[in-house]
Parts: structure tokens; sequence; C-alpha cells
């Protein structure tokens, strides 16, 4: 049975010790909404997909400082060598390592006039071969790959063709379809680059970039004489490779560095190391907030059995069952809870609005402060139900006894 | 309306056995005003416990208003209490955070009475005891006999059959607790049958019948005929011819 109208009329005739869980409440409600809400927006984060198979592939970087070198003509001849090794499956040369945290990025327009280049899409920008599907693992969902005598050698102005990621394409082009469009690279020259094929998904090199799903692939090797490898092999074969590699190269041309070798999966855990940190950190003080908080409500309800025994035995005496004293409990901290929690959720709102504010994140959803309201009912529960039960035992006798 | 016979209760330790009542037998007749007098320790808050139901017994056979009460479930028990039993006790044990009208609709509330059913009944008890115009004070706003009037207005409010008073003008002061006692004597008189356990043998004289307990057991009662100003000690022959 419930007795909210006299259960009211006690909190508020009592109001120190309630009005302090409340407070206590209230916070709790407020901080563990926003912590949740930024928990789940850093696990949604380190959740997404890259497109990549990120096990399998790692990256390496040659850097050729003879300058007898040739370095667009060697470097079609280190992709080949590197392809050759045992456990290699595919090889490419790389402006940038999906992940790592650097790499390039460029406006597009679909035009070269000044107005026509004004507010156009960013992508991030891949600039490799044939191989260069394979090698990441993305998946070719319209059109075609780059045939190996389109991929060209010797700098960015020599690309003509495009490979687009879905999203690039999508947010580009609406509805249109995206194969045969033709599109200019920022600011950089007027060479015209038709799309040929759509990837998918492939992300680009920085995890807080905000359109991590926007990318281009050009048909082009650099011809860099610091240049970037990326490399798919079994993951048994990796280490072995981490030798092999640099062993192969140098028997090519001894007078060079090469360093590298971290997989996908190496720089997907340090750039995001952050976030994690930070998941980790609220995770903890979220489970401690609830503690502490289920602690008061279970802190509370003892001390008032304890400063109750006499009126709980007279209740009893008059007629309460053991059910009506544990719902009496339960019912007094619902409603501390309930109170609690509405209020704090409104400082909740309030508080995501300031962090939105001062720090970019997105808005507080309301089913955060809803759902920690209900978390904090089920904790409330389980503070309470065993203390209350407790209650429930004490003798009706009790009344005619001095306590 | 309430047979004990050879009611015992037994407080057992690991070291030893305490007979709070042994073999005691006791019959109250609806409408009766009995008074339970005895020194300390002679058993006469247990009596009252196993009466009002709010312990149980060891052995013997205990029938109120008709129901058996041996091996009653505890929800049971409390339902009985809460519609057969009015409770005043001698330390009042108002709930000090709720005003009287609360208070007094505690008993109403578990009997599942609905709100419009719980303020008439209330406000008539509490006009019975003459503290309507009071039903918003807090307890701690009244004085001693205010209070046990309330108590006495609470234990009103459900009508029970009969009214259990403990010690009910133990902590007031001879002008209050003659205003009590006159308080229940009217509800006596109403139709109410009333146990009250005292100390105070002239106030044990204004019952109809006293009971005195020695070591846990009747030793002796004597029942007084007649209104208060021609009571008249009869024998124990008399008394049980009248019973």
């Amino acid at each position: 049975m419930f007795q909210i109208k006299p259960i009211l009329s006690m909190l508020m005739r009592n109001k120190s010790g309630p009005l302090l869980l409340l407070i206590q409440i209230i916070l709790s409600v407020a901080i563990v909404a926003n912590a949740s809400f930024i928990i789940a927006e850093r696990v949604g984060l380190i959740a997404r997909e890259s497109g990549i198979v990120e096990s399998e592939v790692f990256d390496l970087t040659v850097y050729n400082f003879d300058e007898s070198i040739i370095a667009h003509e060697q470097n079609l001849i280190d992709v080949e060598i590197i392809r050759n090794l045992d456990g290699v499956k595919a090889a490419t040369s790389s402006s940038m390592t999906p992940l790592s945290g650097g790499g390039w990025s460029s406006n597009f327009s679909y035009g070269t006039s000044e107005e026509e280049r004004k507010d156009t899409p960013n992508a991030a920008l891949y600039y490799g071969d044939e191989q260069m599907l394979s090698t990441l693992g993305v998946k070719l969902i319209e059109g075609r790959n780059f045939y190996p005598d389109e991929v060209s050698s010797g700098g960015p102005e020599l690309a003509s063709l495009a490979i687009v990621s879905a999203d690039f394409a999508k947010d580009t082009f609406g509805d249109e379809p995206a194969i045969g469009q033709v599109m200019y690279r920022g600011n950089i020259g007027d060479q015209p680059m038709k799309i040929i094929g759509v990837v998918e998904r492939l992300q680009s090199a920085w995890v807080d970039y905000s359109n991590i799903n926007r990318s281009v692939i050009l048909n082009t090797e650099l011809g860099s004489a610091f240049t970037r490898f990326l490399v798919r092999a079994d993951e048994s074969a990796i280490a072995d490779l981490k030798e092999a590699i640099p062993a192969a190269l140098h028997k090519e041309h001894p007078n060079r560095v090469v360093s590298g070798f971290t997989t996908i999966t190496e720089h997907r855990n340090s750039s995001y190391r952050d976030h994690e940190l930070m998941a980790t950190v609220l995770s903890m003080m979220v489970v401690l907030l609830l503690l502490i908080t289920s602690l008061g409500l279970a802190g509370m309800v003892m001390f008032n059995i304890e400063r109750r025994t006499k009126q709980i035995g007279t209740r009893r005496a008059l007629g309460a069952k053991k059910r009506d004293i544990v719902s009496f409990f339960l019912v007094e901290n619902y409603l501390l809870c309930l109170v609690g929690g509405l209020l704090g959720g409104l400082i909740a709102v309030q508080l995501g609005q300031q962090l939105m504010t001062l720090y970019s994140l997105p808005k507080l959803e309301l089913i955060y402060p809803i759902a920690t309201v209900a978390g904090l009912l089920v904790l409330t529960t389980i503070a309470v139900i065993l203390p209350a039960q407790k209650a429930a035992k004490i003798s009706p006798a009790t009344a005619t006894r001095s306590v | 309306m309430l047979s004990m016979n050879n009611i015992s209760k037994v407080f057992k330790t690991d070291l030893v056995e305490t007979h709070a009542l042994r073999d005691f037998n006791l019959e109250v007749n609806e409408g009766e005003f009995v008074a339970v007098t005895g020194p300390s320790g002679s058993g006469k808050t247990t009596f009252l416990n196993i009466a009002g139901l709010l312990e149980g017994f060891t052995h013997g056979d205990y029938f109120l208003d008709g129901v058996n009460i041996s091996n009653l479930s505890d929800n049971k028990s409390a339902a009985i209490r809460n519609e057969k039993i009015g409770f005043i006790f001698q330390g009042f044990n108002l709930i000090s955070d709720l005003n009287l009208a609360e208070n007094v609709e505690v008993p109403l509330r578990y009997r599942g009475f609905n709100a419009k059913e719980r303020k008439i009944r209330v406000e008539r008890a509490l006009e019975q005891v003459g503290l309507a115009s009071r039903m918003k004070h807090l307890p701690t706003q009244l004085s001693g006999g205010q209070q046990q009037r309330v108590a006495i207005a609470r234990a009103l409010a459900g009508e029970p059959r009969f009214l259990l008073a403990d010690e009910p003008t133990g902590n007031l002061d001879s002008l209050m607790a003659r205003q009590v006692m006159e308080l229940l004597e009217d509800i006596n008189k109403a139709g109410t049958t009333i146990i009250m356990v005292t100390h105070d043998a002239d106030l044990a004289r204004r019952a109809q019948r006293n009971i005195q307990i020695v070591d846990g057991q009747v030793c002796d009662f004597t029942m007084y005929q007649g209104g208060q100003s021609e009571q008249k000690p009869l024998t124990i022959a008399d008394a049980a011819s009248v019973a």
C-alpha cells in the first residue's frame, strides 16, 4: 500500500537528512547523465568501422637520402620488391596511413572558377596505385578500380582518376550517381579528375575529423624521396616482414632508412587512446558516484530504521503488514529519487548545454537523464530493500516496550 | 470475546528459561472493562502483547472474537490487530512527524479505507476525544493528556471490538489521568470491551473487574458491581457466576 501523502509530510517536517541526500541525488544524476553521454559518444567513436582490414595492414616509410636515386622510379621498384616477398598479399605507395593521425586532405570543386571553388566539400586524400583497394581491404561497391597503366608516378598534379568513399559521394552528389562525375582538387591546379569507383567505407587519418568517412583515392604515386608504403600481409607473417622488407630494400639500395612497421590496429589504439582514457575515467567516476549515492540511500534507511524502531513497532501493532513497512521505506526513497532525478535531469540538460558551448560536445540526448534516473531507481531498490526487509522484521511488541 | 486457556509463554536463552506466563486462563466477555494489575515483571505486558497479537505464545489456546489465534500467519495477525483491536500505549506512540489527523489515519490506511472514508472517521474520532479543532497540530504541540486522547482517537477510528490499554495514564498527572479514564469509561459504556493494564489501584477499582497477575498466573480477581460511586467487591464465586 502506498502512503505518498504522509511520507511526503514526514519528509517535509524532517528536512535536513533527506535534503542532503536529495542534493547528492541531484548532483549524481546531473553528472552521471552527462558522463554517460560522453562515454557512449566516445565508445561510439571507437567502435566505428574503418572499412579496412586493420590487423593485416601495416605501414613503413623509406627515406632515400642518396641524391642519385630517382625517387619516382625507385618507388615503383621498391613496391614491386615488397609485393614479391613471402606473406605479402598486396602493397601500395600511399600519401598517408588511415587512423594514423597525420596525412593529407583537400577540398574538391566541380569547376575551376573562384566561385565554384567556394564552400566545396573536404575529404581525406589518398594517393596510391591499383593495389590500394586490395591492400586496405576496402569494398568497391560501384564502378571499377584503377588499371595498372592508369597509375602515374611523379607528383600529385598527375592525378586524373578518383575512387571515392560512399560518404563522400553522398555528401557531394546527393542522389546523383558519382561515377563519371568530374571534380577538381581544392586550389591546386586545373587538372580534372573523373570518378571511376565508389568504395563502401574508407576512414581518414584523423579520428576526431568530423567527416572521417569522406575519402578520395587518386591514381598517382607521389614520387617523393620520402615514401610511405602500405602493406597487407597475413598477420602471422608481419613479424617476419619487419625484418625481410628492410633487408630486401637495403639489398636493392643500401643508402636509405626504412622505418615504421606499425599496423593499422596499433595506429587505431594510439589515436583512440585519449578517448579510451576519457571513457575509462568517466566510467569509474559514474560507478563511484552511483556507489556513493547507493550507500547514502542505504545509510539513511538504516539510520531511519534505528531512529524509527518504536514507530515501526507501533505501525505493525496498528495493523501494518511486513510488506507495508518495506513499501514505506521504498516509497520514501523512490520519492527522493524521483524528485532528485527530475531536478538532476534539468541540471543535466543545462550542464549539457554548457559543455556543448564550451567544448563543442554534441547536445545531450534526453534518454541519458531518463536512463540515469531509471538506473538510480533500480539502485534505490537494491540499496533499500534489504534494510527495509530488516525493518519489517521488527516485532509489533516493540510498541509496548521502552526503546 | 477473549478466551485464553492454559496459555504459557517461555523466553529461552542458551542458559535460562523464563516463564513469563504459565497456565494462564482468562475469559473476557463482550462489553467488559477489565483492569489487569500486578507487580513489575509479573507478566502483565506479556499478557497484553499476547492478547493484542503483538507476540506469540508457547502453549495453550487463545480465541479472540471466535477466531483461533494459534498459528495465524503474520499477515492475518496484522489484519486482526487492525480490524478488531485498538491499542493505547503508555508512551502514546504518536508519530512526531505526522499531525494529529495523519496519526489517527495511520491504521485506517492499513485497513485500505479510501480518502473520503478516512476523513470521516478521523474527524469523528478526534471529535470524540475533543480535539477536532486541532487536527493539523503536531503531537509535540499538545500536552501529555491531549496526546493520549489522540492515541485513543487513533485506537477508536477503526471501530475495534476491544481496546487494549497499556498503562494509559502512566505518563500523565492525576487530573489528566482522570480525564483519560473518564474517556475510557465512556467508550466502554458505548459497548467497546476494554482491557487495561495498570499499576494504579485506584484506577483499577474503576473497572468492572480486576485481575491480578503474579508470576505469570492469574492469582486473584475482584469484580465490582454497579457504578463508580457504589462499587462493591464480589467474591470469586460470585464473579464466576457473573462471568
